[in-house]
Parts: C-alpha cells; structure tokens; sequence
C-alpha cells in the first residue's frame, strides 16, 4: 500500500542517508586498503603505496561523508522539518537558536555521529603525521569508523534484529501504529516537535559534549598507536606520538569532564558539581587509566621499564570508553543513573557487546602473539628511583578506577550476585560516602606520591638532598594544613590527611619548579599539572567539606528520627525554606526576601524568581550589601508534564559562592484565582491599601495613550492616574482605560505592575456632579500567603580554589605539550631500552 | 621476586581488602513488607505511584516533605513519607519508583527517589491520538 504523504520534505533525508551509507562503506574500504598496505608493505613496496593511496581517499570520503551528515541533520532541525523523528522528539519551534547544536547530542545517533565526526578529523591529523606508523594506525582508526558507521545504519535483518539507528528515520516510521499516520496529510497535524529537555537547554550544555566527545575520541589514538606498535614489533616509533595524543587527551578529556561538573553545578539542581553518579563515573574512569598509561609511559621512554603495564594501560582506556559508552547508553544503568540516557533498547545492548567483544580481541591478540618480545628490564630498580615511585602512583591510579568501576557496574554484576547471594544487591544507600571513603585514600596517596617523585631521578637519587628538600617541604606545607585546618574548622581526621597531602603537593610543586629548575616556563609542564591536580584535591575538600546550606527551614512538623542513624536525614530534610511574597527570612549572614517573578501567563515557560539578599550590619542595622538572585524554572514543562525543572543561580564571591535553586513554587496558571476587589476613590489623593502597599488615585486624563487601545471614532475613553507606592520604596504608575463605544459598549483595558502581580482596572466612573466623579478601581492582587517559592540556598567555600586548578592543570598538559613537539628530532631517537645504563643523563621529558 | 611486583601485590591485595569490605555498603531490593522485618534500617524499594492518592504536598506547612502511597512488587500499598525536600518533577507521571528509605510504623520514610518515566513513544502516542 503506498500512500502519497503530503507535506513531507524528504530531499534532506535521502542526501544525509546517502551520506550515511557513504561513510560508511568509505571507512571500511579505507581500513581495508589500509590493512594490504600494511600486508604489501616489506614485500611489494610499490602495491603497498598505492594501496595507502586509495585508503586516504577513502578515509578523505569518509570524512566528507561525516561532514555532509551533519549537515543535513542540521538543516532539518534547523528548519523544523518534524517530519524526522529526530528533529521531532529532540527540537521544537520555540527552541532558541543557540541551542540547535543541542539537539545533537540529546539523541544517540547524533552523539555517534558527533563520536565519529572527532575520530574522522583526528584520523586525518594522524595520517599526516604517523609517518612510518600510518597505516597500522590508520588501519584502527578506520577500523572504528566502519564500527561506529554501523550504529547509524539504522538496517533491519528480518523482523526483529535492527543494526544501529538513523538520524534521518522518518516520524511515521517510528510510530507506525498510530493511526494518523495512515493519513496522506498527517504533516498538517504535526505542528511542533517534542523540545529540548529543559536541563539541556544551557550554553554549558552546548559546548560540554563536543569537548568531551573529543575527549573520548583522543583514547583512539594512543589506542591505534599500541596496536601499531605491537603489531609492527616498533617500541620506539610509538613512544613520542603517543606521549603527545594522550597529553592532549589528558587534557581535553580532564577539561570534558570538568565542564560536566560546572553544568551539573549551575543547571541541574543536584547541589554540586560531582555526585559521583554512574554517567560521571563512567567518562572518570578512562581519563584515570589515560593518566596512569601517560605515566608509565614517560617511564618507559626514560629508562625503557613498564612497557606492557603502559600498553595495557592505553589499550584499557578507550576499551572503557566504549563500556562507558555500553553502560549510559542501552538503559543498564536506569535504575541507579539520574541522568542516564534513555536506552534504545534491546538491539543497542547487543550490538555494543559485540562491539566491546570485538575490540577486546583486536586489543588482546596483538599483546598475547608479541608477548615473549616484549621490551622488558631484569635488573631492577632502586628503590628511591623516579621510576619506581612513578609506577607505584600510575598502580594506585589504575586501582582507583577499578574501584570507582566497579561500583558503578553494579547493574551488570547484580544477577551474578544475586545467584550467587540469592540477594537482590542495589546500590549503597548514601553513594557519595561510598565513594568518598575510598576514593579520600587514593587522593591522599596521589597528593603525597607526586610531591615526593619530581625530587627524584630517574634510576638513583642521593638520599640526603632528598631528604632535606622534602624535609622543607613537609614542614612548609604542614604549617600551612594546619593552618587551612583550623581556619575551616576541618576535623575529620581522613579529611585532614588529605588536606595535608594536597598542600603537600602544591608546596612541592611550587617549590621544585623554582628551586630545581629555575622557573623556566618550557620545564614547568608537569609542575604545572600536578600543581593544577594539588588545587583541585584542595578544592574538592574545601567546597565540599564545609558546603552548607543557609536555607534552614525552622516550621513545620518533625519526624521522630533516631538522632543516631538518620541525623544526617534530619538536616538534609530542612535544607529548603519556605519564602513568601515579600517577607524577609534571614538565611545564614544574610536575609533572603522574594520580591517576585517574571511570568507571564501563557508565554515563556520558564519564570525566574528574584530573591534579595542582604547582609545587615548587626550593631548598626544597615544594609552593608546587597545583590539579587534570579534562580529560574520552568513549570510544568512540554505542558503535560508536571512539577517544575530548575535552574540554579549563583553569587560567585572570590572566597565563596552562594547557590541558590527553587524547589517549588506557585503555579500561577492553576492557583490564579484571586478575583477583583472594588474600590471606590471619591477624590484626587484618596489612597488604597494594598496587600503590599498602596495606591494614590490622582484624578482622571483624556489623554489616553495606551498601545493596548485603538482608537475609534465616537469613542469616550478615560483614564485613572494611580501611583502605586510598593513596600520596598518603589513607586510605580498605572493608568488603567474605560472606553465607552457607541454611547453602549463598555470595555476596560487593564494595567499591571508586573513585580508586585497587581492588575488594576477602572470599573466604572460615578458622576456625581458636573466637574466632580468618583472613580471605581477595580484592584486584583495575589495574597502574598500565595504567592511563595521553596528555596535551597547553599553555600560553597572556595569553589574556585577547584576551578582554578583545572584550568592550571590543563595548562600543564599543553606546556608539556610545547616542549615535546618543539624538540630537536635528533633526540627522538634515542632507544630507551639501549641507554638503560645511563638514564640519569637521558633528558627527562615529561616528568 | 622484584620490588614492583611485590609492590604491585601489596596494592592489589589492599585494593581486594578495600573492595570486599566497601561490598558492604551496597544495599538491597525489598517490598514494604521485607523492608519492615528490619525497621530503621535502610533498603530500596522498586514500587509504583498511586494515582488515585496523589500527593499531598503543602509547601506551608512544610517545604521539605510531601507524601504519597506506592504500591511494591508485591502489590501491597503503603503510606511514602519522603523526607528529602519538594516533589521532583513528574512523580505522577512515573511508570516506576525506586525508592530508599526504611519502615518506621506503618509508614516508609523515603530520602531518595529514582523515577522511571513513560518513554518519549508512548507519550505522544496519547498525543497523536488526541489529534
């Protein structure tokens, strides 16, 4: 039965599917090729180099594809083209433009797409720079194109088994069995899309996913190089490039990660930045074992140790971003997750455990067939030797992330526990504590581990030097925790060790990057990184250790709780107050008024509340500051939704910032329902009292000016001068209009005081005498009982400490960055494995 | 045996130590009833919201708790206290609730609430009926 749609545009749709296919078929043709160039390579050299030639173009293709892509799924989410399922269920017609970009990766197709999009500009950098490594590399790097080519193939194999999803899947063949789908003309029914979820719709959300997508996509690339490099039997080749990619990785990733904090603690009103919750885990973990892998690795390029620890470490790092990718996308993950992405399902289950499988043996098999040859040291290491130390921080690193994975992964373990157990296991009942005991141990090994290992050399250190310049260290940085203990009133014992490790490592830092090598700016790369990691430690202590709330509701009815066990329940539960229209509530230092909104009934949806804080002198009485909030909500979102999404607002001080979001507020659209109340004002200058204020009548005006009002011929229309005097000293001036219409029709155009939801409405002029009338004011105002937000207010000490130390250590990822690619070729050849014997005088180049 | 393998043995058998006794921590999946044998005690409950009951909220008398009935697996209703704050979004809408919380009485006190909502597909399947 083919039915003739009208209203469809499907042009777009077919150029963006085409280009689907294209990519697709493009990237496994370049891999392929890739893969005779490497087998031609020592046999044919000819055949191999054309072969590489016909593999470019087709990586070349691929990309052009990818691009075109996304081009046309822009252009149909740009132009609302609804007829697109994707367009429909992730965009709408009143979604600002700046948030188009969002929609891409609210869907799974499109972050694949925005997944692939990164390793296709990333793979053409590699090819032109991998020289002799090139096709090995690139042979993975296509390799994995063609793989995540397929999640967007959207193909069916017989009824039930579905490979990958389009963008372009048109809406009436998402949801065949709807019936008005069956109509030739269903496009005029379709009028709006689904929209943006709300907490999407901010600009962190708009450039998060790209950096941390591009995160994700930097794991390939030390990835590609290992397997190179093992397949190839090159140890050395690999070493610089991947020291460079997985820097950048660190970086980029570190930073991906970090903005996902900073959107998580200004727009979604979990009260922070870190939660510790599955989806953040899940991008921690790779960024951990890249880290770990960039260390081991230095190791090995100084003193020609912990090769196969290095590889495992790299190859494990984009393994987990695809059992990342595994757990917060098929749906696993639903019953812990707060923001795991809906899953598509069964197919995407299977199809990314075949993908993980797949990829676990093209990772294994190389490292299993090599593994006699491996480069490996007998001779073993002295025990106060950067290696050493370097290595045992790199393990402590790795056991973190198995650790924090493990966790986690509690949905997949779950049925095997439970058989085991015959316990149906959830996870633990405070999750942040849970990954706060342990993980508060790494963070002060980590802390104390690379303060102590930049004073070492590489195979042997002169213990007294050592000792004197960690004496002065310790002792610096211990007066220093003390004092940061006692000014923060940090007594927690765990919590003091780590305050002591960070400060440990920032004093070390510091101190090593002037005194040993003499500030000059090309070396300080790692003193900058572990510096920028020491502040985030400290930051991370300080903001969370004393995060309070000031919102401390004192109404209402209390539980029995057990003091003991549920203590913590008891103040979480009074975190949020209650604030009406206008009534000053004092909040921590400060009194928190609220003074009003900005609805308007029936347009925007999302309302922003203005609260007023102040900080009142105590003997003087005087306002010593003063600032507004405007934490935001949307209520009852997509209109059939209930209950209202927030956004927070912030006050950022340099020492603290206090946090605000709306817990609940007023519907006004439902509890609108306060009528009119006349007044009657006999003369100029009677007054009007009102919930929040009052009114002065000041006599009638002819002179009607009133956009609202068109004028007639014939038309008597008079005006009432109100000034409305508000309780906080604002004076505000109305005019409300009657107009009397062919000496019958009466109608009023009402005026409005926005902030105070006054409406006033001249009912009716009473004249009494020839030069006197009264006026009648018709006065609608919400009660102020009404009219209230439930507010959290919390304050978070020093957050900026945290901010500033990503920033500083990302920084320290790309000094390092400069200094690898600015050196001289000449050195690059040294073998590490070959002057084992005379490490200490191999330039250190990372570490 | 070489220094970093031992090093390496000590950290794994500390790492297995850490692992095992944080196990502990992880909680289980009850219905009221089972929750109710240890009262005071922590557990998750997977239940479903009571449309009929509603929830009664009143941000005066108490901005920090509102309180609701939800059915278990098992099908036995109970009275939810959630103590943690408003309302979050959509709770009547929710298809499923994963609850945690403990029995006191014959209420369960409730400190956090995973709500499984209706799939973007079935939600505008009532809406493309209604057109």
């Amino acid at each position: 039965m083919a039915t003739e749609f009208t209203g469809e545009h499907l042009l777009p749709g077919q150029i963006g599917y085409f280009c689907v296919i294209l990519s697709f078929v493009a990237a496994l043709f370049s891999s392929i090729s890739y893969l005779f160039a490497v087998r031609t390579e020592t046999t044919d050299p000819e055949a191999s180099k054309s072969w590489v030639n016909m593999a470019r173009m087709g990586f070349f293709t691929h990309t052009a594809g990818i691009i075109a892509i996304f081009v046309a799924l822009y252009y149909v989410i740009a132009n609302h083209l609804f007829e697109y399922h994707y367009a429909w269920s992730h965009s709408s017609l009143d979604l600002p433009g700046k948030y188009l970009l969002s929609c891409f990766w609210e869907g799974q197709e499109g972050s694949f797409m925005l997944w692939m999009f990164w390793h296709s500009i990333l793979g053409i950098i590699v090819m032109k720079t991998a020289k002799s490594m090139e096709t090995r590399t690139m042979t993975i790097i296509a390799m994995v194109q063609v793989i995540l080519g397929t999640m967007l193939l959207g193909l069916y194999l017989g009824q039930d088994i579905k490979i990958g999803s389009t963008p372009f899947l048109l809406l009436r063949h998402a949801m065949q069995n709807a019936p008005i789908f069956s109509m030739p003309n269903y496009m005029s029914f379709v009028k709006d899309g689904n929209g943006l979820n709300v907490s999407l719709q901010n600009y962190w959300m708009v450039i998060h996913p790209p950096v941390l997508f591009l995160g994700f996509a930097l794991s390939l690339i030390p990835f590609a190089y290992c397997i190179a490099a093992l397949w190839k039997g090159d140890y050395k080749t690999f070493i610089k490039p991947t020291i460079a990619w997985s820097l950048v990785g660190g970086a980029v990733l570190g930073t991906g990660i970090m903005m996902g904090g900073r959107w998580a603690y200004e727009s979604l009103n979990f009260g922070g930045y870190w939660a510790w919750d599955p989806v953040e885990n899940a991008s921690l973990v790779p960024w951990l074992t890249l880290v770990a892998g960039l260390h081991t690795l230095i190791v090995y390029k100084s003193t020609g140790r912990a090769f196969i620890i290095t590889i495992i470490f790299l190859l494990l790092t984009h393994l987990l971003v695809w059992y990342s990718t595994f757990l917060t996308r098929t749906g696993i993950l639903g019953k812990t997750s707060v923001h795991a992405f809906t899953g598509d399902g069964q197919a995407l289950y299977y199809h990314l455990l075949v993908v993980l499988a797949w990829l676990v043996l093209v990772a294994k098999l190389p490292l299993l067939f090599r593994w006699k040859s491996l480069p490996r040291v007998n001779k073993e290491e002295a025990t106060l030797s950067r290696e050493f130390w370097m290595f045992i921080g790199a393990a402590v690193i790795f056991i973190s992330s198995i650790m924090i994975i493990f966790s986690t992964s509690q949905p997949v373990w779950a049925p095997l526990a439970k058989w085991i157990t015959k316990k149906d296991i959830a996870p633990p009942v405070d999750v942040i504590k849970h990954y706060n005991d342990t993980q508060v141990w790494i963070a002060i090994i980590i802390g104390f581990l690379s303060g102590v290992t930049m004073y070492m050399k590489y195979k042997n250190t002169d213990a007294r030097k050592l000792w004197m310049n960690l004496g002065f260290v310790a002792l610096t940085s211990g007066i220093m925790a003390f004092a940061i203990a006692y000014l923060q009133r940090i007594t927690t014992w765990q919590y003091c060790f780590m305050l002591y490790s960070a400060c440990f490592s920032i004093v070390g830092s510091i101190s090593y990057g002037i005194s040993v090598q003499k500030s000059k700016f090309k070396n300080l790369g790692p003193v900058t990184g572990h510096l920028g990691f020491a502040l985030i430690l400290l930051g991370i202590l300080l903001s969370s250790y004393n995060k309070h709330a000031i919102s401390f509701n004192s109404m209402g009815v209390r539980f029995g709780f057990d003091k003991g066990s549920e203590e913590k329940n008891i103040t979480e539960n009074r975190e949020n107050e209650l604030l009406s229209l206008g009534r000053k509530v004092a909040m921590g230092d400060y009194y928190a008024t609220y003074i009003g909104d900005s609805s308007v009934p029936g347009k925007d949806k999302r309302v922003y509340y203005k609260v007023k804080f102040e900080k009142i002198d105590s003997t003087t009485h005087k306002v010593k500051e003063q600032f507004m909030l405007y934490p935001d909500a949307f209520i009852n979102p997509k209109g059939n939704e209930s209950g209202l999404s927030a956004n927070p607002d912030t006050k950022h001080y340099l020492t603290n910032d206090i946090y605000t979001f709306i817990s609940s507020a007023t519907d006004k659209a439902k509890s609108d329902t306060s009528t009119y109340i006349s007044h009657i004002a006999q003369k100029v200058g009677d007054t009007i009292y009102l919930n929040e204020g009052y009114m002065i009548f000041n006599g009638f005006s002819k002179d009607v000016k009133d956009a609202r009002y068109e004028p007639v011929e014939g038309d008597i229309a008079v005006s009432a001068k109100l000034t409305v005097h508000d309780k906080f000293g604002g004076i505000h001036e109305m005019a409300p209009v009657y107009v009397v219409r062919n000496k019958e029709y009466i109608s009023y155009v009402e005026d409005t005081v926005r902030d105070m939801d006054l409406y006033a409405r001249l009912g009716n002029i009473i004249v009494k005498s020839t030069d006197s009338a009264y006026a009648e004011i018709m006065v609608r105002q919400t009660n102020p009982m009404d009219d209230y937000i439930v507010l959290k207010a919390l304050v978070f000490p020093y957050i900026n400490v945290l901010w500033a130390g990503v920033i500083i250590m990302v920084f320290g990822f790309f000094i390092s960055l400069g200094k690898l690619l600015s050196r001289k070729s000449k050195q690059e050849i040294a073998h590490p494995v070959a002057s084992i014997d005379n490490a200490d005088e191999l330039p250190e180049i990372v570490a | 045996m070489k220094k970093t393998h031992v090093a390496l043995l000590v950290l794994v058998v500390v790492a297995i130590s850490v692992i095992s006794a944080t196990f502990l921590d992880f909680s289980t999946y009850e219905t009221f009833s089972s929750a109710a044998k240890v009262p005071g005690k922590s557990f998750h409950v997977i239940g479903f919201f009571d449309k009929a009951q509603g929830i009664q909220y009143d941000a005066k008398t108490d901005p920090n708790q509102f309180s609701f009935h939800a059915k278990d697996k098992s099908g036995a209703m109970t009275k939810v206290i959630f103590t943690n704050g408003a309302p979050p979004r959509d709770i009547d809408k929710s298809e499923q609730l994963v609850m945690k919380g403990y029995v006191k009485g014959d209420v369960f006190y409730c400190s956090g609430i995973q709500m499984k909502c209706p799939s973007k597909y079935k939600k505008d399947m009532v809406v493309g009926e209604k057109v």
